[in-house]
Parts: C-alpha cells; sequence; structure tokens
C-alpha cells in the first residue's frame, strides 16, 4: 500500500512539474537587456531635460515625456534609429510625467502639476482631461500612473481612492479596482493583453495583481527588498515578461507575469546603458525604452530572448 | 541471542529510558552541581545571593549547560534565548502586540541573571534603574522633567509589561486611553473642564500629553500645536456641545490651509508635490495635530519618518562607511523639499552645484572643473557637478566618492590615464 501511495504522489509530481513547466514557458526564457545607442536631442540638437516618461506604439512612433523642458517629442523609428519629428507643448499640460499612445496615434499624458490625464490628437492639440470622480468617501483624485490597452480602455492609479479606476475610450466607467490592504505606496500600473492588472509598490517593494474579474488587487510577489530599491514604474512587453523601473536602485527588474524574477539589469552610471534615478518605461516592438531622468536622456534597450 | 534474550534487553532498553532521560549525561550518584562547583568557585560565591535560580539551587548545572562541548558560549546546551524558553516560555504569549526587544534578541541576561541576584526574579538591577540601563534617554528625560509623571517615575512597570503585550504597542499593559483611565476620571469636572468639554475619554492621551513627563504642568509634549495653547479646540473640530464634536470642521489638507494658506498656497504652486501632502490625509501623513515632541510636530525623528518610506536610503546611509552629515543626522530637508519642489527628487535647488554650495565652497577645494560648461564625458547631456564623483548620502570611500578614489573614480572619464 506505501508502495502505492509513493508511485501516485511520484506521479502527482511529476504532472504538476510538467504543467508548471508549459505554464512557465515563456517565462523560462532569459532576457537580456542590451544598450542601444540613446535618444539625447530634438532635432534642433536641444538636449532633452528630466524626462520622466516615454511610449512606443509598437511600430514606427515614440513619444516621450520631456518633462524638464515642458514638452513633448515625438520621435520615427526604424531599424534602431530614432530620428526626431516633431516637438509640441500643450499650456494645459505643463509637467508631462506619464504618456501612452492609444490605437488611433492618440497620446494619453498625465500632468504631473494637475494630476489629471489628457487626451491629445495625433498631431499634438488637446482634446480634453479624462474626467474622474473621486472614491465615495475621499475628496481628492490624485493620479500617479495610467495604462492604455488594446481596446483603448484607461486604467487609472488613483492614490488618494485607493483604487483603479477603469474607464472605456468613451470615458465611462467600467469598473473598479480596490488596492490591496498590504500595499503602502502604489506609484503605477501596467496592463498585459489578457486584461490582468499589475501594480509596483514603491515602498513595499512588490507587485500586486489583479485577473479580469477580480475586485481587489492581491499580492504577486513577497516584498523583494534584496532585488528592488525603490522602484517607480512597471510595464508590461506582452510576451510574459513585466520591466520594473527600480528609481532608488538605479536599474531595471525583470519578472514573468507569474511573478517569478527573471533578472536584473544596468546600474546606476552616465555611460550608454547605465541609469540614473530612472522614471517610466516602455516595452514593446522588440524594445525597451526608459525615461532616464537622470541622465537627461531616452535609453534604449534591444530586448533579446 | 534468542528472541528471549533479545526481549530481555528491550526491557532492560525501555526501563532504562527515563532514567536516562532524567540523567542524559549519566552522572554518577550525587556528581550533579556540587561536581561543577569544584571547579566554578565563583558560582559557590554567587549561590550566598538571596534570589538563585532554581536549577542553580538544585544543582542542575546541567538543565542549561553541557558539561562536554558546545556550539554556544559558556558552553550552554542550546542558545541563550531558547533555554530560557524551555521553562519560561509562557512570558511571550500567542499573539502579542509588542515584545521586548531583549526576548525577541534571545537576550533575557540583559535584565535577568541566570545565577543569582540581589533582587527578586534574578533581575540585574531593581525598579527603575533596570529599564534605564539601556534606556538611558529616558532615564535624563524622567531625571530632567520639570513636572515628571509620578507612575513613571515609580516604576515603568506601572504602565510598561517587561516581557511582551497583547493590548498595545510599547508592551502596555493596555491601550493608552484605558490605561491612564485607571488613575485619571474622565467624568470628572475638573477633568471635564480641562478638555474643554469635549468627548476625550476614549482618545489617545499621548496625542497631547507626554506619559513620563514634561515642562508643563500639564505635562503637554515639547511642541504644540498653538490652537491647543489657546485651548481653541474648536479652530479645528466641531464644538464641543456637538453630537459630533471630535469630528474636524473641513477634511484633510482644508482644514490646515484655514491658517496655513500662505504654506498650502506655495505647496501647491509648485511642480512637484511630496505624494503624502497630495492625498485627504495630507499633512497627518507626517504630522500631529496636537502636540510632539519633535520640531514641527512630526510624529517621529525626521530620519525615521523618511526612512517609514524610503528604507532604501537609510539602508544605503548606515551601510555606508563615510556619511554625509545632514543624512545622517536625519536633516532630510537640508537638501529636499519636505513638501513640494520644482525639481526632480524634491531637490531644494535645481542645480545640484548651488545647493552643495550652500554648505560647500566647492570652487575653493578643487581645481577640477565643475559647472555649465563642461560636459560629462560619459553623457552629453550632463554637465559635471558635485555628483560626478560624489554620493548624496554616504559611500564606501572617503569624501563620499562614488567609487575608490584610488581606482576606478577618476579613470571613468580620464581613460587615457590607464594607458
Amino acid at each position: 500500500m506505501e508502495y502505492g501511495m509513493m508511485r501516485g504522489l511520484r506521479r502527482v509530481a511529476v504532472v504538476s512539474l510538467t504543467a508548471f513547466l508549459v505554464a512557465g514557458s515563456v517565462a523560462a526564457q532569459d532576457v537580456k537587456l542590451r544598450p542601444l545607442r540613446p535618444i539625447y536631442v530634438d532635432s534642433l540638437g536641444t538636449a532633452i531635460q528630466a524626462p520622466e516618461g516615454v511610449a512606443f506604439d509598437g511600430s514606427s512612433r515614440l513619444v516621450v515625456a520631456d518633462t524638464g523642458n515642458r514638452r513633448f517629442l515625438i520621435f520615427d523609428v526604424s531599424e534602431d534609429s530614432f530620428s526626431p519629428a516633431a516637438e509640441f507643448r500643450l499650456s494645459q499640460v505643463p509637467l508631462p510625467v506619464r504618456v501612452r499612445f492609444d490605437s488611433g496615434g492618440g497620446i494619453l499624458a498625465l500632468d504631473g502639476k494637475s494630476n489629471q490625464v489628457a487626451r491629445i490628437a495625433p498631431n499634438g492639440t488637446f482634446k480634453s482631461f479624462v474626467e474622474i470622480a473621486p472614491a465615495s468617501d475621499r475628496g481628492a483624485v490624485v493620479v500617479k500612473g495610467f495604462e492604455v490597452d488594446d481596446d483603448d480602455n484607461l486604467y487609472v492609479l488613483d492614490t488618494a481612492g485607493a483604487r483603479i479606476v477603469v474607464l472605456d475610450s468613451a470615458g465611462d466607467l467600467l469598473r473598479e479596482i480596490g488596492f490591496a490592504p498590504e500595499a503602502e505606496f502604489l506609484s503605477d500600473l501596467t496592463v498585459n493583453a489578457s486584461g490582468t492588472v499589475f501594480a509596483i509598490d514603491s515602498v513595499g517593494r512588490r507587485v500586486f495583481v489583479a485577473r479580469k474579474g477580480d475586485e481587489a488587487l492581491a499580492p504577486l510577489t513577497e516584498s523583494m527588498d534584496e532585488d528592488m530599491a525603490f522602484p517607480a514604474a512597471i510595464t508590461a512587453d506582452g510576451l510574459g515578461y513585466l520591466y520594473i523601473s527600480d528609481r532608488g536602485g538605479s536599474g531595471i527588474v525583470v519578472l514573468g507575469e507569474n511573478g517569478s524574477f527573471q533578472g536584473r539589469h544596468s546600474g546606476r552610471g552616465r555611460s550608454q546603458g547605465f541609469l540614473w534615478y530612472p522614471s517610466g518605461l516602455h516595452a514593446g516592438g522588440g524594445y525597451l525604452f526608459v525615461a532616464d531622468r537622470g541622465n537627461n536622456r531616452i535609453q534604449v534597450f534591444e530586448v533579446a530572448r | 541471542m534468542s528472541l528471549h534474550h533479545k526481549l530481555a534487553v528491550l526491557v532492560a532498553l525501555g526501563l532504562a529510558a527515563p532514567a536516562f532521560a532524567d540523567n542524559p549525561y549519566r552522572l554518577k550518584p550525587g556528581a550533579t552541581g556540587d561536581l561543577c562547583l569544584e571547579c566554578h568557585l565563583t558560582v559557590q560565591e554567587t549561590m550566598k545571593l538571596p534570589y538563585v535560580h532554581t536549577p542553580v539551587k538544585e544543582g542542575n548545572c546541567s538543565e542549561c549547560h553541557n558539561p562536554h562541548t558546545s556550539a554556544h558560549g559558556q558552553l550552554l546546551a542550546a542558545e541563550a534565548g531558547e533555554i530560557c524558553s524551555n521553562c519560561h516560555g509562557d512570558v511571550v504569549p500567542d499573539d502579542p502586540r509588542s515584545v521586548h526587544a531583549a526576548i525577541v534578541e534571545g537576550n533575557c541576561i540583559t535584565c535577568h541573571d541566570p545565577h543569582a541576584s540581589q533582587h527578586e526574579n534574578g533581575l540585574a538591577e531593581a525598579g527603575n534603574q533596570l529599564c534605564f540601563s539601556c534606556h538611558d534617554a529616558m532615564a535624563t528625560k524622567l531625571g530632567n522633567a520639570r513636572f515628571p509623571h509620578p507612575p513613571a517615575s515609580d516604576s515603568c512597570l506601572t504602565c510598561h509589561d517587561p516581557h511582551a503585550s497583547t493590548k498595545a504597542e510599547f508592551l502596555l499593559t493596555q491601550e493608552t486611553s484605558a490605561l491612564c483611565a485607571d488613575c485619571h476620571d474622565a467624568s470628572n469636572a475638573s477633568f471635564v473642564e480641562r478638555h474643554m468639554g469635549y468627548p476625550v475619554a476614549d482618545s489617545r492621551c499621548t496625542s497631547c500629553h507626554d506619559p513620563h513627563g514634561g515642562e508643563t504642568a500639564g505635562i503637554f509634549l515639547a511642541n504644540v500645536h498653538a490652537p491647543l495653547t489657546r485651548k481653541m479646540c474648536n479652530q479645528c473640530h466641531q464644538a464641543s456641545s456637538s453630537p459630533d464634536a471630535l469630528a474636524t470642521k473641513k477634511a484633510g489638507v482644508e482644514l490646515c490651509r484655514s491658517c496655513h494658506s500662505k504654506e498650502v498656497n506655495a505647496i501647491e504652486a509648485s511642480d512637484r508635490l511630496h505624494w503624502p501632502v497630495a492625498d485627504d490625509t495630507s499633512c497627518l501623513h507626517c504630522h500631529s495635530p496636537h502636540a510632539s515632541n519633535e520640531d514641527a510636530l512630526l510624529f517621529m525623528p525626521t530620519k525615521e519618518l523618511c526612512g517609514s518610506c524610503h528604507e532604501n536610503s537609510v539602508k544605503m546611509l548606515d551601510a555606508a562607511a563615510f556619511k554625509h552629515a545632514p543624512a545622517q543626522e536625519g536633516s532630510c530637508s537640508v537638501c529636499h523639499a519636505p513638501h513640494a519642489s520644482d525639481n526632480p527628487l524634491l531637490m531644494q535647488s535645481a542645480r545640484v552645484d548651488d545647493l552643495c554650495a550652500t554648505c560647500h565652497d566647492w570652487s575653493s577645494h578643487s581645481s577640477h572643473p565643475i559647472g555649465e560648461g563642461y560636459v560629462d564625458q560619459r553623457n552629453m547631456n550632463v554637465t559635471m557637478n558635485c555628483l560626478s564623483c560624489h554620493e548624496a548620502h554616504g559611500s564606501p570611500f572617503r569624501s563620499f566618492a562614488i567609487k575608490d578614489p584610488a581606482g576606478d573614480l577618476c579613470v571613468e572619464c580620464h581613460q587615457q590615464i590607464t594607458k
């Protein structure tokens, strides 16, 4: 009987291991970040200053929140080449700190001054602010980060309301996701292709997750004290990986979407490939773009697996 | 060996087992503590003290010590705290809210002599003197207080459990309001009058009063919010006659703005808010609305307060061999604006050099080019500044260098030197 029990346990273990390997096959690959030449200047040679946000449309356009210069920069992307294409400033968005494209080429931008998310036309004209009502028991909405999914739904991180507000492309409320009680200070979020939301906790140094239908975030990882100092931003690459900008530790941490640690890259420095208090980041099209705030540049990495 | 013989051996071993458990070192009859004392003469003297630890009194030295070998100091049979908990495990309850650090660290002998003592419970010192041997700042405070709180002067144990508490933080035997109510009757007319008629019976008394003593008859904390000193509680709270008297008149920063409008407006005019300022809790993330022993009514010393979120910075600082004095002293606001700033990292100045120059005359300390006209060779968008070579908080290297001045520091830019 004991032998039979052992055989049964062994079969369960083998099946479990197989299931684990299949499920984790994407995350099991090594991620390598190869630094390319950073983006330093606009078309006139004016230096980028303390950028905090960056976004790539996945094919040909890159937008930079050139925060220190209080402007937006657009670059054309072609075969590892990034050519300045346009520059614009908006009085309504004096301090852009996060940017994303929508599916129509429009830009969404978080203004660090007013804490509002603005909708901007592809040609750079201001359209409107996204309207968000305060949480029922709160007086203020404080937006710290946002993300746009493939259907143009907008996920807004409201730290004052301790919630993530999900709006459709017309601005209508789809759902709210509450913070986990363990969360200390959530500072950014991202969404993968299947609608799973990931949020990064700067103080707790851990990632939280909410899958479709979840009413609240739940811990995805334990506190990653050894791997992150003060993480500030997070992005998903659509291929099963999460990239975290560790502002306090000047590095990039890569996790699998199951929370598995996949590596830490770069480090504190001024030379190409290094970072100095990095801010927002965005992955897509085989690239990882990092708003390298303290180095006044956009650090570009080619993602290899 | 026949089955009969095997059974006989097993029975003999079985009978011997309890005896072995009682005498694991198989000491000869009478060879207990007396044998140890033949060499350990000082323990003989110790045993003359009035309070002797029971195992010592009974000569069971091997209850705590291994007579042959040990991986622990003093030939202890296990880690010190573990040995004590074998018999005294009940001093820490199952679900404590606070536990004395000495116990967490297994340092019971900080307070108790494991052999014998002049004092009851084997304590190393009597009364508050024992506590003061670690909590020396409290000893100074109680000694210097113009109005010491008598229960604290009498005995720390009036309010604190020396081992652990299931009921409150800081080893308090009850929550603050209940503890204070043991002596202070909140329904007493004098009490009501002194508290301006507000229903404070269930409030946290220590938000205004220092339970150990103070410089005023009301033993207020050292720094008191101005409306409180003027007994104008209703400047912030509803009238004392109101059914919801302790509710504030406005929420969050709007309440503070009523008096501190200049400061709040300046904060809101800045480009970058420190995030705690922005939400509904706002000022109360860091400041006490009533009183504090810290400047600016901060809840705790600055380094501790800032470190409660920016733990990584404090850890790096603590690990650094060379520490920048303002960071080490917790004067974070010398360089960082605690509320808001127009600059990244909430720096007090847009340019690092300007900030450093408020304390350091860097133009005279080095001939190395620094300033707007000198591009960092590693990055065309960065000009040479103090942080090109120095860490702001601290570093393993002298002068807070970012790298070893005798090694990689200079050659990171001046690579021709390595050739």
